[in-house]
């Protein structure tokens, strides 16, 4: 495979991806609702994954090594998200709320 | 004499069966007691021979034997061992023998105690440490049976332990021979990374050489005799012995007449080499002695307890023998040592005798005993006499090698001097105890009525003691010792080794003065407090501030007291408040508390909401990422 734009530096695409990231991180911290807290996670993982993709593109084309992590993340994503929604599904059925900060009862 | 070895091992055998089984052994137990003891003696008395045919056949300097003990490669080689010689012989043939016949007169003296198989247990116990340190080639094998000796001095001193006066001397006595036994430790610790060795022989030989830093070896030299002086009670730790007599009688004489107390005499004649290889050191152990001497002699005449009047003897004698010791005539100190285990062994065990017929101590209810004690009064009698050094007894002919051997020596006359006004002294309170309790009216009548010579268990080691208080001092003869089996003399077999052995003379300048001084002694002794003692209570009316001074021991254990009371309670309570406030509530307690209340406020860190637990984890993350980025750039 080759460079996919013409002239496009590796950087933009690094800062892209950091971008996305810290995004995702704000919305982890910031977020009340449990779902939304889930979607920033999902960006997250995103984030990483165009990361991954662009050094494999940029520096090992024929390696693959990047492309074939990201699709392990997609995968792997997916199962996890099942799996989170389906606790917090339980979770508002068992308190009530979806709102992170109102389930405190392992506190001191 | 390479089987020496054995003889601390057969008392100390009969100490651990007696003290595992007596109980169910027939008669507690004491004949095994008695029997290793008559073993020891016969052996001292193979080894004895043994030695007198070494030193027939020529050079013989001691006889050594050790095993390896801490080997540690390249660094330290210790060795434990014994070292036989003349001297050891002495102590050996005293120690033994005294103790045998103390064992069978305490068959009579402690008949039916309650403690009675313990007894012969912890006798056999000291006996075994005393012979262990008599025998023993280095020091750190010197000063661990130094310190059983002392432990077992005071449990015997606490024998009857019901009472609380002897539990308190008890105490008193170990304490005191403690601080000594400090300066021991300390000056053996001195000696050894000075000179690298613990053995008595190599120390000697690196002192006389002068391989030894002069201040170390001084200091060491001080820390050793203060050992010693603790252990002989000498000045101004010699307040223990009086007090010691708390203990049953058997064991007055064995251990603070015959033996135990003059182990301090043994540990200075044998270091002597490196006393006299330090400035001054001899005058300071001749001044101390003489001041023991005088202040003893002076106490005695004033006590009212027979036992107390002859441990103050004791005292008395103790101070002579160092001042001989610090005359460098280690043969005249140690003839005194082996005359004075006879007459003062002799001399106690009759007290016991007279208190075992009695009941009583005090010359207060004595008195008029002489028909009624046929056996006990007149060996009594002859105890005192060769305490005061009568002519032809063996405290005579002791004294006046003593004397001798301080005229040739190149100690001040002054000391000389004081030491012959004390001879009537001595004479003079020898006399007024034997007065006292055997003559004039009995002050009590009930007590006399009573009054019964003991078993012959107990009269025969008296009778035995008396014989040898008498003729031990013929061995200075030349003569004597040849018959005996040895090439020579006394003096010629025990001597100061710098000086070599030497030939017996009689000084008749010394002899004849000294005679005279022990008769004046004992004629003023008469006059006072014979008859009906009418002088004596002159002359205690004439000054009750002497009297009064004498009878309160010059008031010394009560400085002492005040001393403690003032100065060693008030640093206690020091340093139980330091203990009390620093270490255990601020160390331990606060450590505790501080941790505690640290997880006190960690709690709050428990929120329980999610958010918090992420950021802290995204913080982290962050925190770590500068640190390894930043550092690796």
């Amino acid at each position: 495979m080759e460079v996919v734009a013409q002239g496009v530096p590796l950087e933009n695409f690094l800062v892209l991806s950091a971008a996305l990231f810290s995004i995702g991180v704000y919305g982890v911290l910031a977020r009340r609702n449990a779902i939304l807290i889930l979607m920033s996670v999902e960006l997250m993982l995103n984030a990483v994954s165009i990361n991954m993709v662009a050094f494999a593109v940029y520096t090992a084309p024929s390696l693959f090594v990047g492309i074939i992590f990201a699709v392990f993340v997609i995968t792997i994503a997916a199962a996890e998200v099942g799996l989170a929604l389906g606790i917090v599904l339980r979770v508002f059925r068992n308190r009530g709320t979806a709102m992170v900060d109102e389930i405190d009862s392992l506190k001191w | 004499m390479g089987d020496a070895w054995v003889l601390p091992v057969l008392p100390a055998a009969g100490f651990v069966i007696l003290l595992l089984v007596s109980p169910w052994l027939p008669r507690k137990g004491d004949w095994l007691a008695i029997g290793l003891m008559a073993t020891a003696f016969a052996l001292t008395i193979a080894i004895g021979k043994d030695m007198a045919d070494a030193i027939g056949a020529g050079e013989f300097t001691g006889h050594a034997r050790s095993w390896e003990w801490f080997v540690i490669p390249g660094y330290m080689d210790i060795r434990i061992g014994t070292y036989i010689d003349q001297i050891t012989l002495v102590m050996l043939f005293c120690v033994t023998l005294i103790a045998l016949l103390v064992m069978i007169y305490s068959t009579g003296y402690m008949h039916g105690d309650r403690r009675y198989g313990w007894f012969f247990g912890i006798v056999s116990l000291f006996v075994a440490s005393m012979l262990a340190l008599v025998v023993a080639d280095n020091l750190l094998l010197l000063y661990a049976s130094w310190e059983i000796v002392g432990l077992c001095s005071m449990l015997l001193i606490g024998y009857y332990n019901d009472k609380p006066s002897a539990a308190e001397a008890a105490k008193k006595a170990f304490i005191t021979t403690r601080i000594g036994d400090v300066g021991l430790l300390i000056g053996i610790i001195i000696l050894f990374t000075q000179a690298h060795t613990f053995n008595i022989h190599e120390l000697l030989e690196m002192a006389e050489g002068g391989h030894i830093d002069t201040a170390w070896l001084t200091a060491a030299a001080i820390c050793i005799f203060a050992g010693a002086c603790g252990k002989s009670a000498q000045f101004p730790l010699h307040v223990w012995l009086p007090d010691a007599m708390e203990g049953p009688t058997p064991v007055s004489a064995l251990i603070h007449a015959a033996t135990m107390v003059v182990a301090g005499v043994y540990l200075v004649a044998r270091m002597l080499p490196l006393f006299e290889a330090v400035d001054r050191m001899p005058e300071l152990i001749a001044g101390i002695g003489l001041i023991t001497t005088v202040l003893s002699a002076l106490m005695g005449l004033a006590q009212r307890d027979i036992k107390r009047v002859v441990a103050y003897s004791t005292l008395n004698s103790l101070g002579l023998m160092m001042v001989a010791l610090g005359a460098g005539a280690v043969g005249a100190a140690m003839l005194y040592l082996f005359a004075h285990a006879f007459f003062k062994a002799l001399l106690f065990l009759s007290c016991g005798s007279v208190i075992h017929a009695t009941e009583q101590q005090e010359v207060d209810k004595l008195g008029g005993l002489w028909g009624k004690l046929p056996i006990t009064a007149p060996v009594f009698a002859i105890g005192a006499l060769a305490m005061a050094g009568l002519v032809p007894l063996s405290g005579f002919w002791a004294k006046d090698e003593i004397l001798v051997g301080l005229r040739h020596s190149h100690l001040s006359t002054f000391i000389l001097i004081t030491t012959l006004v004390t001879l009537p002294i001595t004479a003079l309170y020898m006399a007024r105890v034997v007065l006292l309790t055997f003559f004039g009216e009995p002050k009590d009548k009930h007590v006399f009525e009573h009054a019964h010579e003991s078993a012959p268990n107990m009269t025969m080691p008296l009778v035995l003691l008396a014989v040898l208080a008498t003729v031990s001092g013929f061995v200075v003869f030349e003569g004597v010792g040849k018959a005996l089996g040895f090439h020579s003399g006394w003096l010629g077999f025990v001597y100061n080794l710098a000086e070599g052995p030497e030939e017996f003379s009689v000084d008749w300048g010394m002899s004849i003065l000294s005679v005279v001084l022990v008769a004046v002694g004992l004629g003023g002794g008469l006059a006072i407090w014979g008859g009906d003692a009418k002088l004596s209570k002159r002359a205690a009316a004439f000054s009750p501030f002497t009297y009064r001074l004498l009878l309160n021991r010059f008031y010394i254990d009560e400085a002492y007291q005040l001393g403690i009371n003032y100065v060693v309670l008030a640093a206690g309570q020091v340093v139980a408040w330091f203990d009390r406030a620093v270490v255990n509530d601020s160390g331990v307690n606060g450590t505790g508390e501080a941790t505690s209340f640290l997880g006190w406020l960690g709690k709050y860190t428990q929120t329980g909401k999610m958010p918090n637990y992420a950021l802290a984890i995204v913080v982290g993350v962050v925190v770590i990422a500068i640190v390894a980025f930043g550092y690796r750039g």
